[in-house]
């Protein structure tokens, strides 16, 4: 037998205790009453006017974030992928910085600039109009769609633009040359291949908008509505209502398996990747006079989710009153005092980097085994090892969170209060993301390689060790950097699993945000933000002079 | 030096066998080619040997060792076996000198002062002596090339597999290495297992050649027995370019074709079955139309369909008058006859090789 | 604030030291020593809550204040969760909300303890069992930004506020997260009945959750009047230099004593006597006083002069009892009439 079997088996077994069991427990709570099993929850959940309200401002904000970020996402794919849009690196660079944006950061910037009253951008418009009605109402419905989809148009984006760079010309020539107009190829060659992209991107956003705790908890909570999300956390409120939490979780895990099933269908087995005219050339339409324009409308789109937020999270940090002129007076260190001086923050900051660190080390590790297990087909099943890894996609933060608090407050693992309940929900949060990015990896180191090294004389573990490891390397650094930046900016499953021993960044944040502190929640949220970019840059520095060229 | 036996072997993927009651023996210090066009099972043949896959029926043998079978495998790194891959394999992140010397870390009673001189050799035995400390990524493809055939060679294996190892190489230097490990070949008198779909690297490297269809093996010996004496329908088509020509036993020793008649050498027909025959182009010999052949020889009248110039030598098309048949002939140049000319052609009854598997396709 | 600051941690350790430990408070000392901390569960505003731990460390060095500050309604939920998952976290709880203790003392979830000088205090900061007492007081009133609306038109009655010129212009804060609030709530059911709030909702209020944030909404201006609020927030929002002004409604103000307790399992039960004792002293409930502005039930406490004197107020009070029982359906009608 091969003595490596145990590493692949364990696993194996490791992810499906990680998974089948909050998800059990979960599905055991929402059917169970005082009286044995009940479908009273569910009853409940689809009649009660509140939550079925709940439920339908879901759905609302869901579907106008998809358009919404489509919207924006689309055309700012087609400019950079495939015009002579002038700064496409910084355009580019400036969407992956509001990919990393914590959301409810953005949130909560946008409270400060588009607050009906105090905003600064209402502000500034009554100064210049005399107007008495504000420009824009953050607090509302349409405030709540445009400060979602601002920072998730990229996941459109990320996904039109790869397959627009993987559209060779020539297929859009061949189309010119046979007579077609510009506008007729655009509508009919190139349209219809990235149509897939287009749709699954579409999705992606609606995912976000689905799962998004904080941006709702921000603006929506103000204004009087609450989301499904909103609801299930209001719901762990005392007298707690846990059953009650479960079986609404059930529908928000519903809607999200049906509409990732949607996107695998749409995108095919074979991915976008089909559409590649292999090795062909790629030329830059030229946009003419409208270059200038194309550019500016990028970069207002990202003033709204990158310039004006940092610049009034920066203005809010160094200001005694945010809403106030940033005159000498009002200058201070006092929020970073308050902020760095508190014991709880101190403490917050640390396990967030140990948490960080530790979900990293562990989910890059347990990701790398398990996409190496599914690749290389260790052990019986290993296609529905893929599948389980995946799964928490379908899961969103709260849900899971729900889950977790149901499987670990009661025996045999009673995690609640300490830090292995969050680091349990990093982990499964974190693992599809880890293991796409691994599996990525793998399929692109040859079998040879391995094959190489055990014709040679080495066990299976040892050319793990010493071939298929420092070839991996660098793509399980990038692991280890995306699970690091997933887990600091958690805030869906920490607002409900924490305690205040276990307090993280994000709930300090959401704490101090419940009590106004906007100065505190600034100097906080740029430090995270800072975090944040460091891991960005150190991992492009690595991943850039990567010196393992990967054979085709 | 011991032998390898491959018996009955069996190899399925889903439904479809892939190696299918495969026997192969491979005398000590051999090198046998497989050779077949791609899903023809000899790649899963050479992971079979090298380990890599479990056979689900037949066994292999190294010497008095069974290696495989149904029920035990020896994993790949204790078989006293080396590879050599297709993409090469060399590992990015190892020099030229570590990835040779790998394998000698796994050999018992290497010092590492012994396997730095061994490494040192084989560089040299393989003409790169002095490139110890580069990484492969600054080698040329030949080069590299050359680093795959001296990690595989320095641990002195029992056995050595090779999968298409010049596939990636450019016409020129593929020939150059054909030569080269033939040379280390006869050099090192390694075991061998060459797996290739190229027929004539297949016929210079090897000693035996086993040509394979449908996972197993539909014929085995030396080049030249392959070529003149092909078996199957399958082997004579693949080896070498062939006129193929489907006829009925006349007699013993004669094959009809409508009127056309041919006298086959290696007779024994039943008459009025079907018989198969192979004629290569080039055993066909082409007269002057009223030209005389040698006793005893069947001779061709026809028409002259097509010529082509093929530098060193001509190929014509040539109608055998009353009968449905094309028959390829090559001759050297310069043309001796023109499209649309009549034509003479001779052939002699031992160059009409009757072909077994008359029913497969 | 630094100097001040230090200057108050020096007097109190001076008092420390000078009111001269016997020795079975020396004992109980020792004891909290070794326990090393006190976990503080606290509804009181950060800055205050940091305060008073910073000058009850610089009092007993050794001992740490772990401060746990959220709202009301957010301690006792995570109180429940831990008690549910069986962990022992907490040693002093103290929100804003009373029928929270009410509760707690049912499920015995309290540890019976009278802090030393609670004796002079009023009877409406003590329980009769001597489970949890009142360790500070606030009143909810209306504010105003002062740059927005001129005091002529402000309004001078909860009443006032249902008047539909305030449509937009309204905060309040959440019953559902703060036990100010919910006082506030009940306290004007008790007087208007819940037609009131219905009618406010009218107004489209923005919603916040701790009674302390529609201060800071108010200053910022992003609305300019405020329908409740501890009078402390607004008191100390004002100090800061901020256009707020307070109305204290003629027709009287929710009174809302937030007690405190030592949790049943507290696990550093020692230190949290002697944390409770330490909030109980009149220095400290005169830091509250002055710094905070907040009312106390130490009669040796002196006020501001620029607050009015709890005496000169029309209190409305609220059962701790009723509170506990009508937790729930204040919850669920607010919601009901402001949505969320």
């Amino acid at each position: 037998m091969d003595r490596s079997l145990p590493v692949w088996v364990l696993a194996a077994v490791a992810l499906v205790v990680l998974m089948a069991l909050p998800l059990g427990w979960l599905a055991y709570v929402s059917v169970s009453g005082v009286e044995g099993a009940t479908l009273a929850h569910y009853r409940r959940v689809f009649t009660d006017p509140p939550l079925q309200k709940a439920l339908w401002n879901t759905v609302v904000l869901a579907f106008w974030v998809g358009l919404a970020s489509l919207l924006l996402g689309a055309p700012m794919a087609w400019l950079t992928a495939r015009t002579d849009l002038p700064g496409t690196r910084l355009i580019r660079g400036l969407i992956l910085a509001s990919f990393v944006t914590p959301p409810f950061l953005g949130a909560f910037a946008w409270v400060m600039l588009a607050g009906p009253n105090a905003g600064l951008l209402n502000k500034i418009y009554r100064s210049l109009t005399g107007a008495d009605e504000p420009l824009v109402n953050v607090f509302s419905m349409p405030g709540l769609i445009f400060v979602v989809s601002i920072y998730t148009f990229p996941y459109v984006f990320i996904m039109i633009a790869n397959t627009l760079e993987l559209i060779a010309s020539d297929l859009e020539e061949a189309a010119s040359i046979l007579g077609a107009g510009r506008l007729r190829v655009a509508l009919t060659v190139t349209l219809p291949m990235v149509l897939p992209a287009i749709a699954s991107g579409f999705i992606l956003a609606v995912l976000q908008a689905l799962a998004l705790f904080g941006s709702p908890a921000i603006l929506a909570l103000p204004a009087g509505f609450h989301t499904i999300t909103t609801q299930i956390w209001a719901m762990f409120q005392y007298p707690p209502k846990v059953e009650m939490a479960a079986a609404f979780s059930v529908p928000l895990f519903l809607a999200t398996a049906l509409l990732l099933l949607l996107q695998k269908r749409l995108l095919g087995r074979r991915g976008y990747a089909t559409v590649g005219g292999k090795g062909g050339q790629r030329r830059r339409l030229p946009l003419g006079p409208w270059r200038w324009p194309a550019l500016a409308g990028c970069l207002a789109v990202m003033a709204c989710s990158i310039f004006l937020p940092y610049a009034i999270l920066a203005k809010a940090a160094a200001a005694r009153a945010w809403a106030q002129p940033l005159t000498l007076d009002n200058l201070t260190l006092g929020n970073l005092a308050l902020t760095f001086g508190h014991d709880g923050t101190r403490a917050a900051i640390w396990n967030t980097l140990e948490l960080g660190v530790m979900t990293a080390c562990v989910g890059a590790g347990l990701a790398a085994l398990l996409a190496y297990t599914a690749n290389r087909r260790l052990i019986p099943g290993h296609q529905f090892l893929a599948f389980l890894t995946l799964a928490p996609v379908a899961i969103p933060g709260i849900v899971l969170a729900v889950a977790l608090f149901v499987a670990y407050t009661r025996p045999p693992l009673m995690l609640y209060g300490s830090l292995w309940i969050l680091f349990v929900a990093y982990l499964t949060k974190e693992l599809p993301v880890g293991y796409s990015q691994s599996d990525a990896t793998f399929k692109g180191i040859h079998p040879e390689l391995e094959e190489a090294g055990r014709i040679l004389g080495a066990g299976r573990l040892r050319v793990l060790a010493e071939i298929t490891a420092p070839l991996a390397r660098s793509g399980i650094i990038a692991t280890w950097c995306f699970v690091f930046i997933g887990v600091i900016r958690e805030l869906s499953a920490s607002i409900i699993l924490f305690t205040p021993n276990t307090k993280v960044l994000s709930v300090v944040i959401f704490d101090l945000k419940e009590e106004g502190q906007f100065g505190a929640i600034a100097v906080l949220g740029i430090f995270m933000l800072a975090m944040t970019f460091a891991v960005v840059v150190a991992m492009q520095k690595l991943l850039g002079r990567d010196f393992v060229s990967v054979k085709e | 030096m011991p032998g390898v036996r491959l018996e009955g072997l069996t190899k399925r993927y889903g439904d479809v066998a892939a190696v299918d009651g495969l026997d192969l023996h491979v005398q000590p210090g051999e090198l046998v080619s497989l050779l077949g066009p791609s899903g023809c099972g000899k790649t899963t043949t050479l992971r079979l040997v090298a380990g890599f896959l479990r056979p689900e029926a037949g066994e292999i043998h190294v010497g008095e060792r069974c290696l495989s079978s149904v029920t035990a495998v020896v994993p790949p790194e204790r078989r006293r076996m080396a590879m050599i891959f297709q993409s090469y394999a060399l590992w990015p992140h190892m020099t030229v000198a570590q990835n040779v010397g790998y394998g000698l870390r796994f050999r018992a009673g290497t010092s590492k002062a012994d396997r730095q001189a061994r490494v040192t050799e084989m560089l040299r035995v393989v003409q790169l002596a002095g490139y110890e400390s580069r990484y492969p990524g600054e080698l040329s493809g030949g080069q590299q090339q050359r680093v795959a055939v001296a990690r595989a060679l320095v641990v002195e294996p029992e056995i050595l597999l090779l999968d298409e190892p010049l596939s990636n190489l450019d016409a020129n230097l593929r020939e150059e290495m054909r030569f080269e490990i033939r040379r280390l070949h006869e050099t090192f008198g390694i075991t061998t297992l060459y797996v290739t779909h190229d027929q004539a690297e297949a016929m210079v490297i090897s000693d035996r050649v086993a040509v394979l269809h449908r996972g197993r093996v539909a014929q085995v010996g030396s080049a030249e027995d392959l070529f003149q004496r092909p078996r199957t329908r399958f082997v004579a088509e693949f080896v070498g370019r062939t006129n193929l020509l489907d006829g009925v036993a006349a007699a013993a020793d004669v094959v009809a074709r409508g009127s056309l008649r041919l006298r086959v050498a290696a007779g024994g027909f039943a008459p009025g079955s079907d018989v198969v025959l192979s004629i290569r182009p080039h055993q066909i010999e082409l007269l002057a139309p009223d030209g005389s052949a040698p006793a005893g020889h069947n001779v061709l009248d026809g028409t002259v369909e097509r010529v082509s110039y093929l530098g060193d030598a001509l190929d014509y098309q040539i109608r055998v008058s009353g009968s449905d048949v094309v028959l390829r002939v090559t001759a050297p140049p310069p043309a001796r006859c023109h499209p649309g000319e009549r034509a003479r052609v001779a052939v002699a009854p031992e160059s009409c090789v009757p072909l077994s598997g008359a029913q497969e396709e | 604030m630094g100097i001040r600051c230090r200057r108050l941690s020096a007097l109190v350790c001076a008092l420390a030291l000078l009111t001269g430990p016997a020795s079975a408070q020396d004992a109980r000392l020792e004891a909290a020593r070794k326990e090393g901390k006190v976990v503080w569960y606290t509804s009181l505003a950060l800055s205050s809550a940091e305060k008073v731990a910073r000058l009850f460390e610089a009092a007993y060095p050794g001992i740490k204040v772990e401060v746990q500050r959220t709202g009301s309604q957010r301690i006792l939920q995570r109180v429940m969760q831990e008690l549910q998952a069986n962990l022992k976290i907490v040693d002093v709880i103290h929100t804003s909300d009373a029928g929270h203790y009410v509760l707690l003392k049912e499920k015995k979830l309290l540890l019976k303890y009278t802090p030393a000088g609670v004796d002079a205090f009023p009877p409406g900061f003590k329980d009769r069992d001597g489970y949890y007492y009142g360790l500070r007081a606030t009143v909810n009133v209306i504010a105003y930004n002062t740059k927005l609306v001129p005091a002529s038109e402000a309004p001078r009655t909860w009443k006032d506020l249902l008047d539909p010129k305030w449509r937009g212009k309204l905060v309040t804060a959440h019953p559902g997260y703060s036990g100010v609030t919910a006082t506030h709530v009940l306290a004007l059911v008790h007087l208007y009945g819940w037609d009131y709030f219905r009618q406010l909702a009218q107004n489209r209020l923005m919603l916040v959750q701790s009674a302390v944030d529609p201060s800071g909404v108010v200053a910022s201006g992003e609305r300019p009047v405020a329908v409740n609020g501890g009078d402390y927030t607004f008191y100390q929002v004002k100090k800061k230099g901020n256009p707020v002004e307070m109305v204290y409604p003629r027709e009287g103000v929710p009174l809302v004593v937030s007690p405190t307790a030592i949790a049943a399992g507290a696990p550093h039960p020692n230190a949290a006597r002697l944390f409770t004792d330490f909030t109980f002293s009149r220095e400290i409930q005169q830091v509250l006083a002055d710094t905070e502005g907040l009312y106390t039930g130490h009669p040796g406490v002196t006020y501001p002069a620029d607050k009015p004197k709890l005496g000169e107020l029309k209190l409305l009070q609220v059962d701790a009892e009723e509170l506990e029982k009508r937790n729930e359906e204040i919850k669920t009608r607010f919601v009901e009439f402001f949505g969320a």
